[in-house]
């Protein structure tokens, strides 16, 4: 019998509530596809060239699943006690009809266990398909052609700990509901309908000021952020916590004054406050703003974080990906850092002899020193090493560069560490000058730079364990572009990995309690578009004045987060252009394209329920 | 006099095949312009069918409505809820106001939706609401006013269009006898002095008894039809219990 009903229940409830199953499956898809990234193209490509990042990855991934567990525990909550309260009669009928609380509760038991079960196995299903895609987009990124790596896996580690943190959120929801049913009496039950809040006419001078307050708290969180750079505000903390409580009160002030402030200016111009049904949805959005205000600021930051965090991430990936080409102008480059008391190493001799053609396998190489500077001689002071003129040329002629010419006597300093002049870098700060000066100086290392010709993975395959027996008699330093590349991918997909996970888990739980209280609200409303529908109000003045409500809800938030974001992401590019200029164009663009797809979806969805349930009234 | 309402041969039958319940069979009626007009029955005698054949929320299996002229059988959509706003008036037995308006809003919203100039509208809210006695709580919320007073407002809102026939189903329904009679001796009062045709459906002697004339239906069709003539109040709500008891069954239980 329970089983049957409980059915019943699960079944109806997609009908009412699929944004609530929307939800839990987004949920788990979200959960698994993250924690299954070990097995994904691009990490498993990382791994196989020893990249140690994977595991810091792996790592991160764990401590950060925990936090979007939370996050989504408190959804889930959240959207179940919304559920609870809708049930409040049907629930008050059964105990009338004289079941007992215990029973009740173990229906409750029955439902939750079915809805999370077909939640889970959809949410597994769908998760495979979106790692897939994850592993797809990340794979696209790498300059090297790794489509092979991409294929449908499933991973049975990711998808036992999504059912294990799932299980236990589900627990967790039945033993709140079950609490929440044997806490309620029956009288309150049957009598669920909600009352209207009490409503307080304010005067518009309190609205007023409410709404100048939270403007004003606003703009000091703007002042603290921009004037300080998000360094500072971040990290000194009476300035963080300063800009944080005032940021979030002045959001919160926003959110509770708005409609009042709109109220009050739409009854002094009679002509748009009478026209269609404008009275009635400012009204309606007047009576749920004690309601709402609190939850619209919460949904503010978590907009606030998503945008944020996502044009973030995608911004310092491009930053970093800029960043290869300059660090590895070469295929690899050797640094014999012994040369001065050993003596410079012949490279294509000792490759020869280890079987290593150079003339097939590399298509360019390149042998100069660094010297002592002496500033006797140079006449530089503060620089510790300095390059022949022609060797300087020479390295220019090799990446396309025009070559320089000094004056007599004249040098050329350059950037600290020779930045872009070999792979990895020259590791002392240099300075060009004429041959004739460097050849009175001594040796202080060889940097032997090449080119490769053939397959580069094969060729390097080939040449580092030669280079690893070379070490026992100098003291070598290899950077191959293949290992700066690797390591530039495995911070590119660190920071899009984890700016992706947070930032959709974020958007979804912002869209997801939106869109159940826009819901709720509007089964409560039906009784009211029944009345317009009496009085002979048009349908479409209808329809238009439901989809008006469910747009003021999601809007409003999406519109304050960003404004917040738009300043926060000044200061945060501030921080990123330390490293390298963020393509902020580009990363807003794909950001705005992200929010669009998952919180529009959301609000088409909830814009066309709440439609529906208007019309059907 | 001009004819507002004029019913003829109305039937609504609902179901199908063998189960057919013929809710209303053949009734005509006419109601003159500033008529009040009650109409009693006992349960299932087809009084809500015909209102709301009249008031176009349920349509008719045959016969014709024809109201201030027009045939209302034969609108559809946009046309009907036209009409529906702009010629007819509703009082509900659960008043219906909307709880997040005030009693002010509420009565506006109905000139709102009939697209009444914006300047016009505090002056015609202020008007109705003296004319009902509830301007003192014009501000207020529906949940901070009495039954009475809400019931008074809902009439408010049906009256201030100046519709050509206003629809009452059970007006006095859920009020205490006190809130009963002020709310009659209101719609009594428009009637006499704005001239307001009122179709008013109700299971009271005490309520019909301040109509010009009453209808009794009974299983779908007009069993006898009452007018007060030039008579008291008292002497017409005598002749209203004697038919009601002569009616016997459910309808008697009123008394």
């Amino acid at each position: 019998m329970f089983c049957k009903l409980a059915l019943r229940n699960v079944r109806r409830s997609f009908r009412d509530y699929g944004v609530y199953l929307l939800t839990l499956t987004f949920g788990v898809c979200l959960f698994y596809t993250f924690n299954s990234i070990e097995g994904q193209g691009a990490l498993r490509y990382l791994a196989k060239v020893g990249n140690p990042i994977v595991n810091a990855i792996m790592l991160l991934i764990d401590i950060f699943s925990v936090v979007v567990a939370v996050v989504l525990a408190c959804l889930i909550l959240y959207a179940n006690r919304f559920l609870l309260r809708r049930r409040k009669r049907e629930l008050g009928t059964y105990l009338l009809l004289g079941l007992s609380q215990s029973q009740v509760s173990r229906l409750l038991f029955l439902e939750t266990g079915l809805i999370g079960l077909i939640s889970l196995a959809a949410g597994l299903l769908l998760g495979v398909l979106a790692s897939l895609g994850l592993s797809a987009l990340t794979l696209s990124m790498f300059e090297i052609d790794l489509s092979g790596m991409l294929a449908i896996t499933f991973s049975p580690k990711a998808a036992g700990k999504t059912v294990l943190y799932f299980g236990l959120i589900f627990l967790l929801v039945m033993v709140f509901s079950g609490v929440q049913v044997s806490r309620s009496k029956l009288i309150d039950l049957i009598h669920g309908e909600r009352k209207n809040e009490v409503l307080k006419p304010r005067p518009l001078l309190f609205a007023v000021l409410q709404l100048l307050l939270g403007v004003i708290c606003l703009a000091a969180a703007y002042a603290i952020l921009l004037c300080f750079g998000m360094a500072l505000a971040v990290a000194i903390l009476p300035l963080c916590a300063a800009m944080l409580s005032l940021g979030t009160v002045g959001t919160l002030l926003v959110f509770r004054s708005l409609s009042g402030f709109v109220m009050k200016f739409a009854q002094n111009h009679p002509r748009f406050y009478y026209s269609n049904l404008n009275m009635f949805t400012l009204r309606q959005w007047l009576s749920k703003v004690h309601t709402t205000y609190l939850a619209q600021t919460v949904v503010c930051i978590l907009l606030l974080l998503a945008i944020g965090i996502t044009a973030s991430s995608i911004g310092l990936n491009n930053t970093l990906s800029t960043m290869t080409d300059q660090e590895a102008p070469f295929d690899i480059t050797v640094q014999n850092r012994s040369a001065d008391h050993s003596g410079p190493i012949d490279f294509p001799a000792r490759l020869k002899k280890s079987g290593f053609e150079p003339e097939t396998l590399l298509s360019a190489q390149l042998d100069f020193s660094a010297r002592y500077n002496d500033p006797a001689i140079t006449g530089i002071a503060d620089i510790s090493s300095v390059l022949a003129l022609s060797d300087f040329n020479a390295i220019c002629q090799l990446q396309g560069k025009a070559p320089i010419e000094l004056p007599s006597g004249g040098y050329l300093m350059l950037d600290t560490w020779g930045d872009g002049l070999v792979t990895g870098s020259l590791g002392l700060s240099a300075a060009v000058v004429e041959d004739e000066v460097a050849q009175q100086l001594d040796v202080r290392r060889q940097y032997w730079s090449a080119n490769y010709a053939g397959d580069r993975q094969r060729t390097e395959e080939q040449l580092l364990p030669i280079l690893e027996t070379l070490q026992s008699e100098a003291q070598l330093r290899v950077d191959s572009r293949l290992s700066i590349y690797a390591d530039m991918m495995g911070n590119k997909i660190l920071a899009l990995f984890l700016g992706l996970y947070l930032g959709f888990t974020f958007l979804l739980a912002a869209a997801a309690v939106l869109a159940l209280q826009q819901l709720s609200q509007a089964a409560d409303n039906t009784r009211r578009y029944a009345i317009l529908r009496r009085l002979g109000a048009e349908e479409t003045l209808i329809s238009r004045s439901a989809a008006q409500q469910v747009a003021l809800a999601f809007l409003l938030p999406l519109g304050l987060a960003l404004i917040h974001s738009a300043v926060g992401m000044k200061a945060a590019n501030d921080v990123i252009a330390y490293a390298g200029k963020v393509d902020s164009v580009q990363s807003s663009l794909v950001t705005a394209l992200v929010l669009l797809i998952v919180y529009g979806g959301y609000f088409l969805a909830t814009a066309l329920a709440c439609g529906r349930m208007a019309r059907n009234a | 006099m001009e004819e507002i309402l004029k019913v003829t041969d109305l039937t609504r039958v609902y179901g199908k095949g063998g189960a057919v319940t013929r809710a209303l069979d053949g009734v005509s009626l006419t109601l003159e312009a500033g008529e009040f007009t009650g109409v009693m029955g006992p349960s299932g005698s087809g009084k809500t069918t015909l209102l709301n054949c009249v008031s176009s929320i349920d349509r008719p299996n045959s016969g014709s409505i024809l109201i201030d002229g027009q045939e209302l059988t034969r609108l559809r959509g946009r046309e009907l809820a036209r009409f529906r706003r702009e010629r007819l008036g509703f009082i509900f037995q659960d008043c219906n106001l909307l709880d997040t308006l005030t009693a002010f809003e509420n009565i506006a919203l109905s000139l709102s939706i009939v697209k009444a100039p914006a300047r016009s509208i505090d002056k015609r809210v202020r008007d109705m609401a003296e004319r009902l006695g509830i301007q003192d709580c014009l501000n207020k919320y529906p949940y901070q006013m009495s039954g009475g007073q809400q019931q008074r407002c809902a009439a408010a809102r049906a009256m201030v269009t100046h519709p050509a026939l206003v629809l009452a189903d059970e007006p006095t329904g859920a009020l205490d006898s006190k809130s009963a009679g002020m709310l009659l001796d209101r719609l009594e009062s428009l009637n006499r002095e704005m001239g307001a045709t009122i179709l008013m459906v109700t299971h009271d002697a005490f309520t019909a008894s301040c109509c010009h004339r009453v209808v009794f239906l009974r299983d779908g069709k007009i069993f006898l039809e009452l007018r007060r003539e030039d008579r008291s109040r008292k002497a017409f709500f005598q002749e209203i219990i004697r038919v009601v008891s002569g009616m016997g069954g459910e309808m008697a239980d009123v008394l």
